[in-house]
């Protein structure tokens, strides 16, 4: 009863006007990503200071057209985890897919033909995954790393242990620029800015939220949950084949055990983690993937010019993915504990 | 004799809601000790205030004469208080020895002595009369068994005061007689049972004390034999609620919803149900009876081994959920945590889930969806503290509110809903209660399983009575009293 006197007491109950600007610290730790910018922004005046090449412009376009690939993987990723799906194939299926295109573009087939193939490849891939998880009640984590670890195998084969020259065929995707801007990076944004605008502004992104926070009540919904999961593994094996012709017109070839493959996935994974989005599904957003994305890339650039070794590469993936889960974790906790 | 356990003017509130109004126990060892209520009277809440899940507002909790303040519930289990909710927890993968023995396994170094686990489990259930291997997993026990093997952990692990939650609940008569036969072992070795159970005739047989709740007070404290059926159901039904039944228009001659011939398993046996346009049926069982297996069996979700259902006289395939919906009938689970919202989702999302699908809209804008939303929220009388929050946020009153806007608002052909008011306080039970009044006043076809003798003589028109998974009674409201409907429900066995 005493806490009753205490807030009815005049002036007590009455929080003090606040004539300064709204954005207290406490109000900026409360912003979505906060703990993510903070950590970024972080990493980002350290190696400024500590490198002059860091904050060129040249530096800056580099670092993103570095991570356009991994870029349109992570969209892909995202809807998908939001959904409570899991795709650990995606770099596999890249690999895959630039190691067919590459050997249709140096038997000499049109660049359409090469292109139209890889798509298709990508989305049948990533549809029997679908078809797998949907109809069997098998883990998609245990599904898809089982398809992973087969296509990575596959495109060994395809290889048969040489590397695969495609020339200066589709030069200028992965190596042109306009207004300064590389298509490779102009084409992630797309990606990125499409996925998150499906995801906010469209019943079948919606959906995704809905399946991922809770299926039974997706399908009472009248939610054809079935197909919305073929769907979504059909695009995220689309999004794969297009990351796969990215990669093959950046490089102008592919080798056996190169750039793609599982490594390459646990990269994305990272950077939609680190985003913020859900491993059980139900919360994501393109925004996280985003800030994930430049997170790492920027680490990954500033070990460069710092000089360390390139050894040091998974240590600071690891590094940043467990600091960022952790921060996210807290600020979870810090959003709950408000509510109530 | 002293008590174990005494608590003195316990109260709690759930946010503004009183569930517990100024409660006295005593809990002797020796003692079977039934505590009975309608749902919602606060049985539940005073179980777990004791067990030191909740801690009490006001009032005082002694146990062997020490008062205890902020009881935890691990503070709560080394004085020798333990409770087996209605849900089993065990560890299904591991032996039945391994569970009795959990987090206190006889080790010799490091190493578990498995011999002597399996020893000393047998000890334990033998001292109790349990006859169960304790090699076997306990996910390969029956129900009733793994409510035995939970006792005898917790009697094991020194248990005093041992809380039964409707014990028998979802059990064949046998398995039922073994639990009592169980209880009554316990009572003679000392221990002070708290025993939970709607069914009127077993707490009658098995208990020494019966305390009544109703509204979360207490109404009747007193021996056994002092009691009888009669004047307990009239201390459990009492006085008449908050929401009283209006004038409806009648029902309409044509069947709008027919289930005939449902049969699943043990659970629900050739049951059959015909709801006219405009009125509203009731299916009233002890919880987790058929009733239960309606809102699985009508909704698509499961498919029934026999039976038909039709709804404005088309026949429904079972075991798809598209083709529920397709026929117009609506399905409201009584379970919105697992199978009602998406809790992430915010509230004006999950109102509007179902209806933006049935439309087949392909754009989603927040502007637009709160437009369309806010008039449910009106008559549906959801009230949010700040805009638009996540409806896991949301008190258990309104969320029920915004599940029955979800489906109740999408022009049903028929509906079904599984008790609608669970877990609401009263206020919001009035406002459900009028809601379903009004759907049945639109020439909505009704089914309602509860397990509320008080909602049902409120709402139904009709009542069918289930126990044991069967259709032992069938009346018209205005043929039957509440004792007697209560009396039927409770004390009614399958011939």
């Amino acid at each position: 009863m005493s806490v009753k006197t205490l807030t009815d007491a005049p002036g007590v109950s009455d929080p003090p006007e606040e004539p300064r600007s709204r954005f207290t610290p406490g109000r900026v730790r409360d912003l979505p990503h906060a703990g993510l910018v903070a950590v970024l922004v972080l990493v980002v005046v350290f190696t400024a200071v500590q490198s002059e090449t860091f904050a060129t412009d040249r530096n800056i376009v580099n670092i993103l057209s570095q991570v356009s690939v991994n870029a349109v993987l992570a969209a892909g990723l995202t809807l998908l985890m939001t959904a409570g799906g899991m795709d650990f194939s995606m770099g596999s299926n890249v690999a895959v897919t630039a190691a067919v295109s590459a050997k249709l573009l140096a038997d000499g087939r049109p660049t359409g033909y090469a292109v139209v193939v890889a798509l298709l490849l990508g989305t049948a891939i990533g549809l029997v995954n679908g078809l797998v998880v949907t109809f069997t009640k098998v883990a998609p984590f245990v599904v898809t790393l089982a398809s992973a670890t087969l296509l990575d195998g596959v495109a060994l084969l395809v290889h048969d242990g040489s590397t695969i020259s495609i020339g200066t065929r589709m030069f200028a995707l992965g190596n042109d620029k306009v207004l300064g801007v590389p298509y490779l990076l102009i084409v992630a944004v797309l990606v990125l800015i499409a996925t998150a605008l499906v995801m906010r502004f469209t019943v079948f992104g919606r959906d995704a939220f809905a399946i991922g926070g809770n299926e039974h009540v997706a399908r009472l919904s009248g939610i054809d949950v079935t197909a919305r999961k073929l769907t979504l593994y059909g695009l995220t094996g689309t999004l794969s084949g297009l990351a796969g012709l990215m990669l093959l017109s950046r490089l102008g070839s592919s080798s056996p055990g190169g750039t793609a493959g599982l490594s390459l996935q646990l990269a994305v994974v990272a950077a939609v983690v680190i985003g913020g989005t859900s491993l059980a599904g139900g919360h994501g957003t393109v925004i996280g993937t985003a800030l994930g994305l430049v997170l790492l890339g920027v680490v990954a650039n500033a070990l460069n010019l710092l000089d360390f070794s390139s050894n040091y590469q998974p240590v600071s993936v690891g590094a940043v993915l467990l600091v960022a889960a952790v921060a996210n974790e807290m600020h979870k906790a810090r959003q709950g504990s408000a509510r109530h | 004799m002293t008590a174990v356990l005494r608590a003195r003017g316990v109260t709690k509130s759930f946010g503004g809601a009183a569930a517990l109004k100024g409660v006295d126990l005593d809990l002797y060892p020796g003692e079977v000790h039934a505590l009975m209520g309608m749902n919602g009277a606060g049985k539940s809440t005073l179980v777990q205030v004791l067990s030191g899940v909740h801690q009490a507002d006001a009032g005082t909790l002694e146990i062997d004469g020490q008062e205890q303040h902020g009881l935890s519930v691990r503070r709560a289990r080394r004085l020798g208080i333990s409770s087996v909710p209605q849900r089993r927890e065990l560890a299904m993968g591991l032996s039945v020895a391994e569970n009795i023995l959990l987090g206190d396994l006889p080790t010799r170094g490091r190493a578990v002595r498995w011999k002597a686990v399996r020893e000393e489990a047998r000890t334990a259930l033998a001292a109790l009369g349990i006859a169960i291997d304790v090699e076997r997993a306990a996910g390969s026990l029956t129900v009733a068994e793994q409510t035995m093997v939970e006792v005898a952990r917790e009697v094991r692990r020194g248990g005093r005061v041992l809380i039964l939650d409707e014990p028998t609940a979802c059990l064949s008569a046998k398995d039922a007689d073994r639990i009592r036969a169980l209880v009554r072992t316990l009572r003679d070795e000392g221990v002070a049972v708290v025993y939970i159970s709607h069914y009127i005739d077993e707490v009658m047989a098995v208990a020494d004390r019966l305390t009544v709740l109703r509204d979360g007070a207490v109404v009747t404290s007193a021996p056994a034999a002092e009691l009888d059926d009669a004047a307990l159901v009239r201390a459990m039904v009492g006085r008449d609620v908050v929401s009283t039944r209006p004038e409806r228009p009648a029902p309409k001659d044509e069947v709008g919803l027919s289930v005939r011939g449902l049969s699943q398993g043990r659970a629900i046996r050739d049951f059959t149900v015909e709801v006219r346009r405009g009125e509203i049926v009731a299916v009233l069982g002890p919880a987790g009876d058929a009733q239960s297996r309606l809102f699985d069996l009508l909704s698509g979700r499961q498919r029934p081994e026999r039976g038909e259902l039709r709804v404005d006289g088309r026949a429904v395939p079972f075991g798809r959920v598209p083709a529920s919906l397709a026929s117009g009938l609506r399905c409201v689970t009584g379970d919105r945590r697992a199978l009602g919202l998406v809790p992430g989702m915010s509230l004006d999302e999950n109102l509007m889930l179902a209806e933006d699908r049935f439309a087949r809209r392909r754009l989603h804008r927040r502007g637009g969806l709160a437009r369309r939303a806010a008039p449910l929220r009106h008559s549906y009388g959801v009230r949010a503290l700040a805009g638009n929050p996540p409806v896991s946020a949301l008190s258990g009153g309104n969320q029920q509110k915004v599940l029955l806007g979800k489906w109740l608002e999408t022009s049903p052909a028929a509906c079904f809903l599984e008790d609608p008011t669970n877990g609401v306080d009263i206020a919001a039970m009035a406002d459900i209660h009028t809601l379903l009044d009004d759907l049945a006043s639109r020439g909505v076809p009704v089914l309602l399983a509860s397990s509320s003798a008080e909602e049902v003589m409120r709402l139904a028109d009709r009542v069918v009575v289930v126990s044991a998974g069967r259709t032992v009674a069938e009346h018209d409201i205005t043929a039957i009293t509440r004792d007697e409907l209560v009396a039927t429900a409770l004390g009614g066995q399958p011939q």
